[in-house]
């Protein structure tokens, strides 16, 4: 404030009330930590897109339904308009054409209250992910690792823990029990050698799996010929061979003329080339495929999240000194299941020196200096100090004894 | 990343989906309607000519004929299309392409860390319901001990301190080298509690001259002050400078340094526990590993698969240093029991490697540092211990 100055003392109360600084009541977040939480978040786009997946599903095949229906309705009435029915049978139908149509308004309404049930999970879980900020973020990644617990006990098929967990934990939103409980269904009916329920799924996902080119349903049917071959029902082979495999000939010919051919051989030949076709290996090919396409639609990975974290942390944490025997208690690495787990992972990498003082356990860097003894050993400038205040200027170094004067300490210059 | 464009995109989806529901509502309303009151019509009249209701029923035709469902449709398409890839754009679409197929996990080692988990959080029944679905035999081990570990903390959230001094007074050697200050937390939970439920101050002045004087030279100084001069407001601290003294964070703050504390000097387990910490480096590690395998698949064919380190550094916060890593800052290499750091006289530190490299190169028996223009004498180059 320029009290000397005339030409602005008029103004200088305006100034001084506008120049004190607005108050801050916490401490800004540092811009690392808010990157870090950005980048976290681009992480979650299974969360986002599985619920998604299901409700455009739903939304789809209600308004097929709709539409297949209305266009009947209006069809009918068209023939009755065009034909020359008598009026009785005119009155009886429309009759049946209006109770029909009550029917569908309420279908119309059911398919719509499930549609907005699902689309409240989806925005659930676009709320979810707003409202992790720097202040609760402990609480969030907590969260988040139940819930990449659950999606790895659903993945395991352990469905009874998995909605424990949710339910104690509130996360019933934020996973997907039911669409795998629909998978398991269909994976136990494969594991049992029935091609039903893997088909039906085929049925349902139609456009889904014939724009990505899917063989799978193809592949079904090959296994249910082949079981046909196996029972030596040939009959029965040729006719479904006739009803549901030549609509893939035009595209995947090789593998149906390969086929085709078991019916030349019986289930127990030693010919290699078709003894694999007729093992019961095939089965557990065909849960595979299935798992794969089922990620695939709904947005899912294969591998269950908490490997796929795991794998990261353990390679980020992994270190030579982690392995050794004095290895602080605060690694994980320390444990030993953690040790076997890292095991095959690469180590990590830096490319900045990081020291931690082997007293405080705190961060060396140019506001807590490093100190170097006599003898090479180094321990950080606070703690060290907090010793020399306490002992008449002398510090003893705690892994070799060796004692000497703060004032002896060189500093050493890390970049 | 951008969470609005997400929210944008679907509530476009919600919108149209709800037109479309509206639209398909009027329609099937309407067709409703006039087939009654064509109905109505046929019945009411007298035996009308029998072209009559032929043209009724052809207008209602007529009226229906488009399909007026396919504009709304469409955008609603259109929206639903739009949708998966905002998606796409936002978000990392596959976090699993940084994942070493080769690399097998076993699975018992797993679920034994995650029962590990289960129990330390308190969740005794979903840990058990856990191991019993996995059909695994064995037992957890850990689970008695945190078993105990959670009677005494629910003991605390009753505002019962017993149990947690008898664990702090019978672990007092351990916490004090772990310079741990959960015993002063504890005592001065207890004087406060003291303080409010006797009449005069003198039982909590006699408990803190027993329990809590030995803490006065530590730098819980100014802590004790406090305490102290609260009593001056014994009856009334609610209303005094010293109010948050009583705030229940402050048992919350023990109750979790307990737990901290129980596991890292009774178990051996990191305090803040060995999975979360993990899953949480790993949710920094990955965007880093993520962002590597996009940059390098369209180059060359990187053996992933097999190396021994991590090919591009991870930076991970500082919660997740555990151990001293120097890296030389002329050869980027990581320090070792071969490749020691050494100081030379300037305080600047090098590793060895780098060094011998450096008077090699000349043979020289002394060179110029390269932070410093000083001349550095090897003979006088020290070994560093971190």
């Amino acid at each position: 404030m320029e009290i000397d100055d005339p030409v602005t003392n008029r103004n200088t109360d305006a100034v001084m009330s506008e120049s004190a600084p607005p108050f801050t009541p916490s401490p800004p977040v540092p811009a690392s930590r808010l990157a870090q939480l950005t980048e976290s978040l681009k992480l979650e786009h299974q969360l986002l897109r599985v619920p998604f997946e299901h409700y455009k599903k739903t939304i789809r095949a209600n308004h097929r339904y709709l539409e297949k229906e209305v266009t009947s309705v209006v069809s009918s009435v068209g023939d009755l308009a065009d034909n020359n029915w008598s009026k009785d049978v005119t009155v009886s139908r429309l009759t049946s054409l209006v109770s029909r149509l009550q029917g569908l308004k309420r279908k119309l309404e059911e398919g719509s209250n499930v549609e907005n049930l699902q689309a409240q999970r989806c925005r659930a879980r676009i709320d979810h992910l707003d409202s992790a900020d720097a202040e609760n973020i402990t609480e969030w990644n907590n969260t988040k690792l139940k819930r990449i617990l659950v999606d790895y006990m659903l993945r395991m098929s352990y469905f009874e823990t998995a909605s424990k967990l949710s339910e104690s934990c509130n996360i019933l939103d934020l996973v997907d029990i039911d669409i795998f409980r629909e998978a398991k269904k269909v994976i136990d009916a494969l594991k049992r050698r029935e091609v039903a329920s893997a088909l039906a799924w085929c049925a349902d996902n139609k456009t889904r799996l014939k724009k990505s080119k899917s063989k799978f349903e193809f592949q079904l049917r090959l296994q249910e010929f082949i079981e046909l071959v196996r029972a030596d029902s040939y009959k029965q082979a040729i006719h479904y061979a006739r009803k549901h495999l030549t609509p893939w000939g035009a595209t995947h010919m090789n593998e149906l003329q390969r086929v085709l051919a078991t019916l030349a051989f019986k289930s127990t030949t030693e010919c290699t080339k078709y003894k694999v076709l007729f093992e019961l290996g095939q089965w557990d090919v065909l849960v595979n495929q299935f798992k794969q396409e089922f990620c695939k639609l709904y947005g899912m990975t294969m591998e269950p999240l908490l490997n796929i974290y795991l794998q990261a942390g353990l390679s980020a944490l992994k270190t030579p000194y982690g392995f050794e025997e004095g290895c602080t208690k605060e690694d994980p690495l320390s444990q030993e299941s953690f040790r076997k787990l890292a095991l095959p992972l690469p180590y990590s990498k830096q490319e900045h020196s990081k020291l931690v003082c082997y007293i405080s356990k705190e961060l060396m860097d140019t506001e807590n200096p490093p100190l170097v003894f006599p003898n090479g050993y180094v321990y950080s400038t606070k703690a060290l100090k907090k010793i020399a205040d306490k002992n008449r200027g002398e510090v003893k170094c705690p892994r070799t004894g060796l004692v000497c004067n703060y004032t002896d300490l060189v500093k050493a210059y890390i970049s | 990343m951008e969470l609005k464009s997400i929210k944008d995109a679907f509530d476009r989806v919600v919108n149209k989906q709800k037109l479309s529901y509206t639209k398909t509502h009027e329609i099937i309303q309407m067709l409703s309607q006039e087939l009654d009151k064509a109905l109505s019509i046929l019945q009411e009249a007298p035996p009308p000519p029998q072209f009559d209701h032929r043209s009724i029923l052809a207008d209602v035709k007529k009226t229906f004929v488009e399909n007026q469902l396919e504009v709304t449709e469409k955008e609603l398409n259109v929206a639903l299309t739009k949708y998966p890839k905002v998606l796409e754009k936002q978000l990392n679409s596959d976090i699993s392409k940084a994942y070493r197929h080769n690399v097998e996990f076993d699975t018992h080692v797993v679920n034994q860390i995650i029962a590990n988990f289960l129990y330390r959080q308190g969740m005794f029944d979903i840990g058990d319901c856990f191991l019993a679905e996995i059909g695994d035999e064995s037992e957890c081990s850990t689970r008695h001990s945190f078993v105990e570990m959670h009677q005494i903390v629910d003991a605390m959230e009753k505002r019962d301190l017993k149990p947690a001094l008898n664990w702090a007074a019978s672990n007092s050697d351990k916490l004090k080298q772990a310079r741990s200050d959960l015993e002063m937390k504890l005592h001065s939970l207890r004087f406060l509690e003291i303080a409010k439920e006797s009449q005069n101050s003198q039982a909590a002045i006699n408990y803190a001259r027993k329990h809590i004087a030995g803490y006065a030279d530590s730098s819980s100084l100014y802590e004790i002050q406090k305490l102290f001069c609260s009593l001056l407001w014994s009856k009334n601290i609610e209303h005094s400078p010293y109010s948050e003294l009583l705030s229940p964070s402050r048992w919350n703050n023990a109750a979790r340094e307990l737990t901290r504390q129980y596991c890292n000097l009774l178990l051996g387990e990191p305090s803040e526990g060995a999975l979360s910490t993990t899953v949480t480096a790993g949710t920094q590690a990955l965007p880093v590993l993520l962002k590597y395998m996009n940059v390098t698949a369209s180059k060359k064919k990187v053996d992933w698969q097999s190396v021994e380190q991590l090919p591009v550094a991870v930076e991970l916060s500082e919660e997740f240093q555990f151990h001293s890593v120097f890296v030389c800052p002329v050869s980027k290499e990581q320090a070792s029991d071969e490749n020691p750091p050494m100081m030379m006289s300037c305080g600047h530190v090098l590793c060895k490697q780098t060094i011998n490299k450096m008077s090699k190169n000349g043979a020289k028996s002394s060179f110029k540092c390269p932070y410093c223009p000083t001349d550095v004498d090897i003979s006088r180059c020290r070994q560093l211990h971190f």
